[in-house]
């Protein structure tokens, strides 16, 4: 029997107690129609029967509950998805099962049951630590609740908590953004996510963002080295722009986005990356319902196949995302297209040091990722302008 | 052949936006030359950049045939003007070739610059100016007040003159019958030598130059040869006739008062210029019509391809549009930072922008435009002397001994309260006072001697305004004289950027080095690190401002529903990219080229 390869599975939870100020992802807020609900599982407990075949040489390393708010939704639903799950598809015993949640909707029953399943991650939505902040941004939660929250996952057997926060809020300084780092870090989470508010045209946040006093670039661009700073400190290594993990808890899911490996998304919204393609279902539960159950309607959003050169260019996009950074030997080894040209891009840069080279990887630096979209755009170019080491030859 | 008693020639001048385009269209109409359901909007004006600009560049004609009140027939020909400065020769060509001017006046605006400045051209031309009150039914309209104003600041009869809405079809038969009854018909002898006045011409690919001309003297016929005066090319005449909005129609021959178009297998535009007189080569008239003049670029400006690769695209573009366009010059320039493109000459500043646009729609290429100059010239301390096109060329201050610039007498007409800030205005410009003199009560004729250089910029936009749109501007050129001029170059990130250089009046350096170096500024966008952009003269370092390096661009998350997002937003970057070039490390938008000439404050 050959090998099996690695999987990824994410399953979007499209249901929140109430939608956050800046929230642009796909999820309904407000109350939990049973009906619903109901048909929604049984949405995707069709389409894991359906598509579980096709990844038949796969074995399921790792899996994400994403949101929307899981927690929200209730452990038994979560429950009766991952178990439905585990029958289609081979889940490796040591996975890793991700589940994110509010401060608002964890309780100790919740956390028994989905650790007892063997969900073994939280990935908990905290923000910030001002409530009057929190009120701000609408999320229906304190501080306290956050706290008590990270307790409970700890006292229900929860060994790998991650914890979101995010910078760049409304009348924040970078006095405040660094006291709410460290209030968090004494609820010792193994992870933190540290996202820089992006003001997202359709959320309620943009119609007020004029109003809404946000910090300059030059002050975000201060909060984002200091919380590189502070939490390399407290002995959290980052690992990707945003991500922070103490050794060995770096969110095994998420790097799989990355790293270029496949994963397969199940919901309205999600977005798979599997078998040389890369597709998204419409954001529309209905759609997705009636799809997946009637099969009279297409649920597709985007589907391409990416072409090989179009790799080379994701590689770039997304490993420099990471501290792993981009290699010239797997480079070249995986796209069969010469580094060089890459490389009189990345020197100059690296003498401004936003480049730094480890062993024979080049990593951005942190002031490197700030400007990464510049940097990457560059690099692109000189890649467009490339031949392939065949024709070269 | 229309007797010419019964044959009116004339044009439409108006202001901007006051009717003119609508007025035709009306009496395109009225006049059963085209039906209502096969009215294309504003038939006149038909290039699509026209249309946008609202004004027209390019004199186009048509034959209307019109029954009067008095139950005879006659022949009306309309013939379009183009409406600014650039074009000023243009439109004294086309309004020469008729001999009366509907003037067409909104109820509610009054009188506005360009309707005196193209009134004046027709008075000036011999025509009979009839006023039209428009959009009188507009809430509004003051139709009794301004035809007062017709009849105070331009000083004709008003009181009778038509109040339409050419909009709405009222009163449109009234302005036909007042060309019937006002307009002079024309006068000629159809047995004398030919003379006819080409107004416009227009490159066909399948029947080569089409000219459109005003017979004055002579009959004109398929198979005669004629000879262009000026250009002194002969050609057999294939086939002559009338001008329809929907084509040409062909008629055996076209006499003296007549309007209408020739072709002859014409392969070059510039063998027939606006203002030559066609005449037989058999018997030649002994002298050409008044009022030619060749007309020669008076700015130069380089023209890339921001994609480098895209040269000789640029290349058949070009060759394409001098088919049409005999006033536009070109020749290939290299420089060190753009890599090959042209250097271009334009009438003026406009007639340049028009041409950019149609480059960039019609044959779909983005360009990158280099601050436009004058021609200077040099003698240089070999004893040589030299025309300078480009500041690429500008020799070393070393081997200059005397610079000179290009001077033109300008002629500014403006009611007598605005004199003041004209006189500041040209005082600002290097202008020297020659004369002035009231022309009537209501205006001022002002004459200046004043660079060229100054003239091309942004001064019609300065008169403008510094006299609420009354003041007109009519200049020509009159030679060469001797000035102090220094190249300024722009270094950008410590590099000199060679086609941002250019040449200016020395005194004025230090002022503009200053403005330019903030104006690029404001338009480089900032980069991954501090840019410096520095204004030199000679190697001199005389004016400095630092683009400050760029903090944050970021995408703060990036997961699977992310990535063709992110995907998405690095094409446009990419995109965005393609209307910038690169030097070094530093990119610069396309705008910035031009930025540098903007002035105003």
């Amino acid at each position: 029997m050959n090998e099996l390869k690695p999987l990824g599975i994410y399953i979007h939870i499209p249901f929140c107690r109430s939608k956050c100020q800046y929230c642009d992802f796909y999820s309904i807020g407000g109350s939990r129609d049973p009906r619903l609900v109901d048909n929604y599982i049984q949405a995707l407990m069709v389409h894991f029967k359906e598509t579980g075949p096709r990844a038949a040489d796969y074995l399921v390393d790792t899996v994400y509950f994403g949101g929307g708010t899981p927690s929200f939704f209730g452990a038994d639903n979560l429950r009766r998805i991952f178990a439905e799950l585990q029958h289609r598809f081979r889940v490796d015993r040591d996975a890793e099962i991700t589940f994110e949640a509010n401060p608002d909707s964890v309780s100790s029953g919740l956390l028994k049951k989905l650790r007892a399943e063997g969900f073994n991650r939280m990935s908990l939505g905290v923000q910030s630590d001002r409530d009057e902040m929190l009120k701000k941004l609408g999320r229906p939660h304190s501080y306290e609740q956050a706290r008590t929250a990270v307790q409970l996952a700890r006292a229900c057997g929860f060994e790998n908590i991650s914890v979101d926060l995010m910078y760049g809020l409304p009348d924040q300084t970078a006095a405040q953004w660094e006291e709410t780092l460290r209030h968090v870090l004494h609820l010792r989470p193994e992870h933190m996510s540290c996202y820089g508010l992006k003001v997202e045209e359709g959320t309620p946040l943009w119609t007020w963002k004029d109003e809404a006093n946000l910090p300059s670039d030059q002050v975000q661009a201060e909060m984002y080295l200091r919380t590189v700073d502070i939490l390399e400190a407290a002995g959290y290594r980052q690992y990707e722009i945003s991500n922070f993990a103490k050794p060995g808890f770096e969110s095994r899911h998420n790097l799989k986005y990355w790293m270029g490996d496949e994963y397969i998304g199940f919901g309205p919204a999600a977005a798979s990356d599997f078998a040389g393609k890369r597709y998204t279902y419409n954001a529309d539960i209905q759609n997705y319902i009636r799809g997946v159950l009637k099969q009279d309607l297409p649920i597709l959003s985007e589907c391409e196949t990416i072409p090989a050169r179009e790799r080379a260019g994701e590689y770039v996009m997304l490993r420099l995302r990471t501290t792993r950074g981009i290699s010239p030997e797997e480079y070249e080894k995986n796209y069969l297209m010469p580094f060089e040209p890459l490389l009189d891009a990345i020197v100059p840069l690296a003498q401004k040091g936003l480049f730094v080279q480890d062993g024979d990887r080049w990593v951005l630096t942190p002031t490197g990722f700030l400007v990464s979209n510049q940097i990457i755009g560059r690099l692109q170019e000189a890649q467009e302008k490339s031949e392939p080491l065949a024709k070269k030859r | 052949m229309t007797e010419l008693s019964k044959i009116r020639n004339f044009s439409i001048v108006a202001h901007i936006d006051h009717g003119k385009s609508t007025l035709a269209d009306r009496l395109l109409e009225e006049t059963n030359t085209v039906d209502k359901r096969e009215m294309e909007e504003q038939i006149l004006d038909n290039m699509e950049l026209e249309r946008e600009r609202g004004i027209t560049i390019k004199a186009r004609a048509v034959k209307l045939n019109y029954r009067a009140d008095d139950g005879e027939d006659y022949v009306l020909n309309l013939i379009d003007t183009p409406g600014h400065v650039d074009f000023n020769y243009e439109v004294s060509r086309s309004l020469t070739a008729c001999e009366g001017a509907v003037l067409v006046v909104d109820a509610s605006q009054g009188i506005e610059a360009q309707t005196l400045a193209n009134t004046y051209l027709a008075i000036d031309a011999g025509l009979e100016v009839l006023p039209v009150v428009n959009k009188i039914d507009l809430p509004a309209a003051r139709p009794e007040e301004v035809k007062k104003e017709i009849e105070d600041i331009i000083g004709l009869p008003a009181m009778d003159a038509p109040e339409i809405s050419a909009k709405n079809g009222i009163n449109i038969h009234s302005v036909l019958e007042m060309i019937v009854r006002d307009v002079p018909a024309p006068k000629g002898d159809r047995e004398a030598p030919l003379q006819a006045l080409i107004f416009d011409s227009q490159y066909d690919s399948y029947r080569g130059v089409i000219v459109y001309m005003r017979v004055m003297n002579g009959t004109v016929r398929p198979g005669m040869d004629v000879k262009m005066m000026a250009s002194g090319a002969v050609y057999k005449v294939v086939e002559c006739g009338y001008l329809h909005p929907k084509g040409m129609v062909p008629a055996d021959a076209l006499g003296a008062g007549e309007v209408g178009y020739l072709t002859a297998s014409i392969k070059t535009i510039a063998d027939t210029r606006v203002g030559d007189t066609v005449t037989g080569a058999e018997n030649p008239a002994s002298e050409p019509l008044p009022g030619y003049k060749s007309c020669q670029p008076m700015v130069y400006a380089g023209v890339y391809p921001a994609d480098g690769s895209k040269y000789g695209d640029l290349r058949d573009a070009l060759e394409k549009l001098k088919l049409n366009d005999a006033s536009m010059y070109y020749t290939q320039e290299n420089s060190i930072a753009l890599g090959f493109g042209f250097r271009c000459g334009f009438l003026g500043l406009l007639h340049m922008e028009i041409i950019m646009e149609r480059l960039e729609r019609e044959f779909n290429l983005d360009l990158i435009t280099t601050a436009p100059n004058v021609v200077y010239e040099i003698d240089k301390t070999d004893g040589s002397h030299i025309e300078v096109y480009t500041p690429l060329n500008y020799p070393d201050p070393m081997e200059i001994a005397q610079a000179y610039e290009p001077y033109v007498k300008a002629s500014i007409i403006a009611p007598p309260d605005y004199v003041g800030n004209i006189m500041d205005l040209c005082q600002f410009r290097r202008g020297e006072f020659k004369d002035m003199s009231y022309l009537d009560q209501s205006r001022v004729e002002l004459h200046y001697e004043i660079p060229l250089n100054e003239i091309i910029y942004d001064f019609f936009d300065a008169l403008k305004s510094r006299t609420r749109g009354y003041g007109s501007l009519d200049y020509e050129l009159i030679g060469y004289r001797p000035s102090k001029l220094v190249k300024l170059d722009i270094l950008l990130n410590g590099e000199m950027v060679d086609a941002l250089s250019f040449i200016l009046f020395a005194d004025e350096a230090y002022a503009r080095a200053r403005r330019i170096c903030e104006k690029l500024k404001e338009n480089i966008p900032r980069q991954m690190f501090e840019i410096p952009v520095q204004a030199a003269i000679g190697g001199k370092i005389i004016a400095r401002e630092t683009i400050k390096a760029l903090r944050k661009d970021v995408l703060a998350k990036c997961y699977g529903g992310d990535i063709t997002r992110k995907k998405k937003l690095l094409e446009k970057q990419k995109e965005g990219k393609k209307r910038m070039r690169t030097f070094g490390t530093v990119s610069v938008p396309s705008e910035a080229f031009m930025a540098v000439l903007k002035m105003d404050e």
